[in-house]
């Protein structure tokens, strides 16, 4: 079971990931409301797992993710992306994210990624 | 695995009035500034939230026209203003539908389906087609080479829009 970070600037996808997510054992150590914050939660929590939402303010899901991987090359971190997101799917994949989960979210499939990428990642 | 989506249904009313309150003020805010960063910035990404609770919530048309107006926004990034005051208009006309989409869930009621007439306009390429200050500097160019440049450089250029991209 993982500590995660849910980093995501609608209370509505926070909600929802650990309500899809607490059930299978994780445990949600820290929620950030945008990039800045999810760099300097990531540094401070040093959580196993990050949900990582693409558009954010202040500072994007893309941005966020190289910089917690410049400072932790094996962070695990999981973009959550949209409709129309490919190409920013892409970066964040070559830049080590380790997967993506897509919205609207199907339980199955994010209990089933996250499952995917600790596995790999340990 | 069951969400509870009542609970879903009252969080996505609360962060979308929210959101069309940012929109509209953003709005606002480019009447009097076409090109402000924050007020395009922060249009794309309501209209992005917009559409990712919609759709988990099964509000399909709601997601499709935040979608939509997402791409428009993403354009207008792209291009570093609103291209017109037709194309401002258009999306107060998102504005007043996605609020009025809104209200009907809040009804408990389907949300209504986008008119078909403001999905065309949002598909279509801005007013005059292309990038209008790019147009306009060709135009200008295009002057000063016949050597009788005008003092006022053309504003629109081209006249009726292009067709509905496909």
């Amino acid at each position: 079971m993982a500590r995660v970070l849910i980093a995501d600037d609608a209370s509505f996808m926070r909600q929802m990931i650990r309500e899809i997510i607490e059930p299978e054992g994780h445990e949600v150590v820290g929620e950030a409301t945008n990039g800045i914050e999810a760099v300097d939660l990531y540094n401070e929590l040093s959580p196993d797992l990050v949900t990582m939402d693409i558009v954010m303010p202040k500072r994007s899901g893309i941005d966020a993710v190289k910089a917690i991987l410049a400072e932790h090359p094996t962070a695990t971190v999981v973009m959550c992306s949209a409709l129309g997101q490919e190409t920013l799917v892409m970066e964040a994949l070559q830049a080590g994210a380790k997967d993506f989960i897509v919205k609207p979210f199907k339980p199955e499939s994010v209990v089933a990624t996250l499952a995917k990428v600790i596995e790999k990642g340990d | 695995m069951g969400l509870d989506m009542a609970k879903y249904r009252r969080i996505f009313l609360e962060e979308a009035a929210d959101h069309l309150g940012e929109i509209s003020h953003s709005l606002l805010q480019l009447e009097k500034e076409l090109a402000s960063v924050d007020a395009i910035d922060t249009i794309f990404r309501m209209a992005h939230s917009i559409k990712s609770m919609a759709a988990s919530l099964g509000y399909d048309s709601v997601a499709d026209l935040a979608h939509r107006m997402e791409d428009r926004m993403e354009h207008v990034r792209t291009a570093g203003r609103v291209r017109s005051q037709g194309e401002l208009a258009l999306l107060f006309r998102c504005l007043e539908t996605l609020e009025a989409m809104v209200e009907a869930v809040a009804s408990e009621q389907d949300p209504p389906l986008a008119e078909e007439a403001l999905l065309a306009e949002l598909a279509e390429e801005p007013d005059g087609g292309g990038d209008l200050t790019q147009a306009a500097q060709a135009a200008q160019e295009a002057q000063t080479e016949r050597s009788a440049p005008t003092p006022d450089s053309p504003e629109r250029v081209g006249g009726e829009p292009k067709k509905a991209r496909s």
